[in-house]
């Protein structure tokens, strides 16, 4: 029951903040000095669809990149920090219909982690999930773009397995995340950009929304596993961005294949600036 | 140990039951000649603002040709076919764009007097060094000491340093011609920057609305659109703006802001109009339709799409034009010597 408070916590710390963190710090504990970063370079295919522009999908090739940071906060081991900052680009060429589409995604939250077994463990918690992007229909006229702008509280859940073949430490990991509530821009069903952003006429384009006109899921599934000194990611992440707002309805379905690499870091903290020794300071 | 059940519980429940349910999409419509009459049909339907204006029955014009599409059809057959049907919005602001065509309806302007002769303007302006071009704008004095300016399209765009360079050269002239006659439209920006010269306050010019659903009464309120007085050169001496009813969109939306400021008179034919802000959506065959979205009005809110009326109606006249003579700018001429 302590862990389900502990998991509440970190949800209510990751609304109020990182400032609320504050108070939690003893001291420079050890275990946040620890973090796994990610990048990770990905191809896929996207369906866009949204009727502002066309009521039509258009399908075609995404490139992405994403970078992640994962650690464990200062005050308590049992919860983590995940840092995923994602952007794709999509050119959207299937029968000779062509759109344009971009969306930079940012991830932050914190997760709660039940230890299972030794070699597995469940991590739920809660991520803000903020987005910015496109879609661009090159041939139409005064309704040639989309803007999407949209900020989510993401409920969030990962699983981590650890496992060995031979002597090769592998890691996989599957995650899922839901928006639940959050805020979204949206024009009216006809109303321009023109209209809206050169006349100033911008009454209700920040909408809220839920599962009921905005559900979503992003999903990923990756291994980590080293060959020779570097430790490789491969995974797959599954996007589908929904929403239907203002009659207005929109969808980006993403399957992308990811490479990249991980590394271990350690961070050297000093608060009073001191200089690293001598004999081992590169700067 | 009950508390972590319950929660993992909960985390898979919620996956499990959401995830499969509520994919948002739309109607799906095949490549067909049927599947692009249906799509294009519906977009029109759902889309376009000035059904009740035109009094059309888009029910009955699908009725009426869907009877003429077949699933074996020829492309410029459909094209033709859905060109008609287009047509009955009587809106120059709807077209079909195809790889070999555009549809157009273009009754606006032929049926009427045409009120303007290239050949004859060419006259007027002169050959190349008797006349300036600044950006989108050709400029002169007339021998009468009357400024005179041609804006061909409001897609030609001009900067407030064009605008100011204009004014000043024709700054010592009795008055001004602004010549948008053929002016088919094009940015409501330019149209705006350059009336804003002609007002020494700011201005209600007209009321803008949208759709706010598929509809084809869900209109948004009443917005009102302001012209902005030009914080450099303003023009202080009597304007007149000639006009033809090839004065379209964005042309009739400058006509109509020009047409309420105190020292502007409208000289010609009445315009085009084209009031309806155009959006566009493109079909499964990757043609493009594009159409009137956002209906503009004047300041008591009466709709200007069908076009706006000259404060004093001049045509130009055949034995003039035999003589090369513009009537309508040796009028405006006359009323500005006064």
């Amino acid at each position: 029951m302590k862990k389900v408070k502990l998991f509440f916590i970190a949800i209510l710390l990751l609304c109020l903040g990182t400032n609320s963190s504050a108070q939690y710090i003893d001291s420079d504990t050890l275990q946040s000095r620890y973090r796994v970063t990610a990048t990770t370079f990905g191809i896929g295919l996207q369906s866009s669809l949204d009727t502002y522009l066309s009521p039509i999908e258009y399908k075609g090739p995404e490139l992405s990149i994403a970078r992640e940071t994962i650690r464990k906060t200062r005050f308590n081991r049992n919860i983590t920090v995940q840092n995923f900052f994602r952007i794709n680009a999509a050119y959207l060429n299937k029968d000779s219909r062509i759109s344009y589409s971009g969306l930079a995604n940012w991830n932050y939250g914190m997760h709660y982690n039940f230890n299972i077994l030794p070699e597995l463990k469940i991590l739920a918690g809660g991520l803000t999930d903020m987005n910015g992007g496109f879609v661009y229909n090159p041939k139409n006229s005064n309704n040639p773009a989309s803007a999407k702008a949209f900020i989510d509280l993401d409920l969030s859940a990962m699983a981590i397995y650890k496992f060995k073949i031979r002597n090769y430490h592998m890691t996989a990991r599957y995650q899922a995340n839901i928006p639940v509530a959050g805020v979204m821009f949206a024009p009216e069903f006809g109303a321009s950009y023109y209209e809206m952003f050169y006349l100033g006429h911008t009454d209700g384009i920040v909408n809220f929304t839920s599962f009921h006109n905005h559900f979503s899921i992003r999903q990923m599934l990756t291994l980590d596993f080293p060959c020779r000194y570097v430790l490789f990611r491969m995974g797959y992440y599954w996007e589908m961005q929904q929403s239907h707002l203002k009659h207005i309805k929109s969808h980006t379905y993403s399957h992308s294949f990811m490479i990249g690499f991980v590394r271990n870091i350690k961070l050297i903290r000093d608060k009073h600036g001191k200089h690293l020794p001598a004999n081992i300071n590169p700067f | 140990m009950k508390g972590r059940h319950t929660l993992l519980y909960i985390i898979a429940s919620i996956l499990v039951c959401i995830i499969p349910s509520s994919c948002i999409k739309e109607e799906n419509f095949e490549n067909t000649p049927e599947g692009n009459f249906e799509l294009l049909w519906k977009i029109i339907d759902e889309k376009y603002c000035f059904f009740s204006e035109k009094e059309v029955d888009w029910n009955e014009v699908h009725e009426r040709y869907s009877k003429r599409i077949t699933p074996d059809m020829p492309s410029h057959a459909l094209f033709e076919v859905l060109g008609e049907m287009l047509a009955e919005l009587k809106d120059g602001h709807v077209n079909l764009y195809a790889a070999h065509d555009v549809a157009s309806y273009r009754k606006w302007f032929e049926d009427y007097p045409a009120n303007f002769n290239d050949s004859i303007n060419e006259l007027y302006l002169g050959k190349t060094g008797e006349y300036m071009t600044a950006a989108g704008l050709k400029y002169k004095i007339f021998k009468e000491n009357i400024g005179y300016i041609r804006y061909e399209s409001f897609s030609s765009g001009i900067g407030d340093g064009n605008i100011s360079e204009v004014l000043a050269y024709l700054a010592l002239c009795d008055g001004l011609i602004i010549d948008v006659r053929n002016n088919g439209g094009g940015s409501l920006d330019y149209a705006h920057k350059l009336a804003a010269r002609f007002t020494e306050k700011d201005v209600l010019t007209s009321y803008i609305q949208h759709k706010t659903g598929p509809g084809h009464n869900d209109f948004s309120e009443y917005y009102p659109v302001w012209l902005k007085k030009s914080d450099y050169i303003r023009w202080q001496k009597p304007v007149i703006v000639l006009t033809n009813r090839h004065s379209f969109s964005a042309t009739n939306d400058f006509v109509n802001t020009m047409k309420l400021l105190p020292n502007v008179t409208i000289m010609g034919d009445r315009t085009g109009g084209g009031s309806g802000l155009p959006f566009s959506a493109e079909l499964l065959n990757s043609w493009t339709v594009r159409f009137s979205a956002s209906p503009t009005s004047d300041v008591s809110k009466k709709s200007i799409e069908s076009g706006i009326d000259p404060d004093i109606r001049v045509d130009m006249t055949q034995e003039d034009i035999q003589k090369n003579k513009d009537t309508i700018i040796e009028e405006a001429i006359k009323l500005l010597k006064q």
